[in-house]
């Protein structure tokens, strides 16, 4: 496989989030807005970059019995210092965000790539890897919460784009509105795949 | 055996590893956080109670701050009322005059549901709240003055009832304070 | 009284009115994948209740006689996520020496646990809310049979729904989200409850 589709094969093809159906919390928890879905998607992204990078270094120091244990320290030390700094210096993104950036670390996507990817890869396709897959991660969370941000709101990014007189769909940014919205798109992604 | 005691060796470096990386990040990240949560609080002090140009803490049982003016006379109060609404603890900052009369109120922190509770930030919502006393705070739907946010009375009547108590106790506090001077 | 009473609002909170899976979006992973066959459904959700109780009595005594004595609260994601993990793994072996026939039963599912979300979600929130160690562990155990009861719904409607007439691109995932939705709708009833 070339490096760049190492790179882009996230984005589409084997999407994590439509076709792999993982990290389905994230997805549909935090997609009640596009800025949210975005500081979701990056704050996943750079866990992913960063523990697909250290694992596989480390890879063949780590004995095959304490695998996983190993990896998910490396990976909720990284979902630590994201928490942290997203904190510090996004307190707004953070607090909306809330407890679903401790619970990056049980997120099946990041988990997933670090052990069928990581740890049988170099460094450099797993950094790629990586950030593909996070991208499309996040490119899944934006569609789905610009989905329902203009139905549930009128509103994209918090810019009015329907009349003032829209009746916004309140029921899209509640809890049954992201199953919908995430099911249609689904099935959306397979008539897609069958052709 | 050895084996096992390498697995657990490797594992401890690992995690010490990680710990002490974390360790410092901590370190830098947390007066950051620190500072930004006083600032926010400062922030809002001065929204609900604009007059008032120095603020002094008292803490008790309930903490709250006193607004002096520029001669160093007393203004008013400002407190936070929190309580468990929806789906969240929500905290109001409030400020009240010298007679207990509400300033101004502030939404500081909350997660309710987005599009119902969540407007609960919004200013015509908090702006009702000016010039009510403790007697006023009653929604709507209970029969009272204060219009209730559509499709969230739970989130409505949970910020009233956290200022309600919240002046009440501030009340007695200040009296007390009052008697020990 | 006013213990009982209590108990019985939690109770109805954590199961009906927030329920983990519907309302809070946690747990989702194994509440798709897992809901195919009542039996398969009703074995993971016995262990998730299980887990659950126990990961709350654990992670909160970590927490209070650890974490905050000497000051690295920083580190509760990691501690966290290695107390669920061996956690796991203890139980699986104890219910394996002691209980072959439970085993065989629950065994397959217990190492997906580690990778619910609910779980550490609980633990996390358990935290955050406050609670005291009695309703800690208490909630731990309501927000497990609330994800065993839609688990256990969710199952019984998708045995029904193979046998249906569905296009092709909505089967399976696609329509499982969609059903997912008319739940949370169906739940959202409850959000007007108050005691």
């Amino acid at each position: 496989m070339t490096v760049i589709k190492e790179f882009t094969k996230g984005f589409i093809k084997e999407n994590p989030v439509f076709v792999m159906a993982l990290g389905l919390c994230p997805t549909l928890a935090v997609t009640t807005s596009v800025i949210n879905a975005i500081g979701m998607g990056l704050a996943a992204t750079f866990v992913l970059v960063f523990s697909n990078t250290i694992i596989s270094m480390i890879k063949n120091f780590i004995p095959e019995k304490i695998r996983i244990p190993a990896f998910i320290v490396v990976i909720a030390s990284f979902v630590t210092i994201v928490d942290m700094v997203m904190h510090a210096y996004l307190p707004a993104i953070h607090k909306s965000l809330g407890l679903f950036i401790p619970l990056i670390v049980v997120n099946c996507i990041i988990l997933g790539r670090a052990e069928a990817f990581a740890s049988k890869n170099n460094v450099f396709r797993s950094i790629l890897d990586g950030f593909g897959m996070g991208l499309g991660f996040t490119l899944a969370l934006i569609i789905i919460g610009g989905i329902r941000e203009i139905l549930g709101t009128g509103q994209f990014l918090g810019f009015q784009i329907f009349p003032e007189t829209f009746q916004p769909m309140l029921v899209a940014i509640l809890a049954p509105g992201a199953f919908i919205v995430m099911g249609l798109l689904m099935g959306l992604m397979n008539l897609n795949k069958k052709r | 055996m050895k084996y096992y005691l390498k697995l657990g060796f490797v594992l401890l470096i690992i995690t010490s590893v990680a710990s002490g990386i974390l360790a410092y990040i901590n370190t830098k990240t947390q007066p950051i956080i620190d500072e930004n949560q006083r600032m926010e609080q400062e922030k809002a002090r001065r929204e609900v109670l604009p007059l008032a140009v120095t603020f002094k803490e008292v803490s008790g049982e309930l903490t709250y701050f006193i607004g002096h003016d520029k001669d160093e006379k007393v203004i008013g109060y400002t407190f936070i009322a929190s309580l468990f609404g929806y789906s969240s603890e929500v905290k109001t900052m409030v400020g009240v005059n010298t007679g207990f009369d509400i300033e101004n109120i502030k939404i500081i922190s909350q997660a309710e549901t987005p599009g119902l509770g969540a407007n609960c930030e919004k200013l015509d919502f908090q702006k009702q709240f000016s010039g009510k006393q403790r007697s006023d705070m009653i929604v709507d739907k209970d029969g009272g003055t204060i219009i209730s946010l559509t499709g969230a009375t739970i989130t409505s009547r949970t910020i009233t009832n956290s200022i309600k108590t919240a002046l009440h106790k501030i009340k007695l506090e200040t009296e007390a304070e009052g008697a020990v001077k | 009284m006013e213990f009982i009473g209590k108990i019985l609002f939690m109770a109805v909170m954590a199961i009906f009115v927030q329920n983990f899976v519907l309302m809070r979006f946690l747990g989702l992973c194994p509440y798709i994948g897992v809901s195919k066959k009542l039996d398969s459904a009703l074995g993971m959700g016995m262990a998730v209740i299980f887990v659950m109780t126990m990961a709350s009595t654990f992670t909160w005594l970590i927490q209070t006689y650890l974490l905050i004595p000497l000051h690295i609260e920083f580190l509760q994601t990691i501690a966290f996520i290695l107390t669920i993990a061996s956690l796991v793994q203890l139980v699986e072996m104890v219910i394996q020496k002691t209980a072959p026939a439970l085993y065989k039963s629950l065994g397959v599912f217990l190492p997906l646990i580690t990778t619910n979300c609910a779980v550490l979600g609980v633990a996390i929130l358990n935290i955050q809310s406050e609670f005291s160690f009695i309703y800690a562990i208490l909630n731990g155990l309501f927000a497990g049979i609330g994800f065993t009861l839609v688990l256990i719904l969710m199952a019984g409607i998708r045995e029904r729904l193979e046998r249906a007439g569905l296009p092709l691109s909505m089967r399976g995932m696609p329509i499982a989200m969609i059903v997912a939705g008319s739940m949370a709708l169906a739940f959202l009833g409850f959000s007007g409850l108050k005691f």
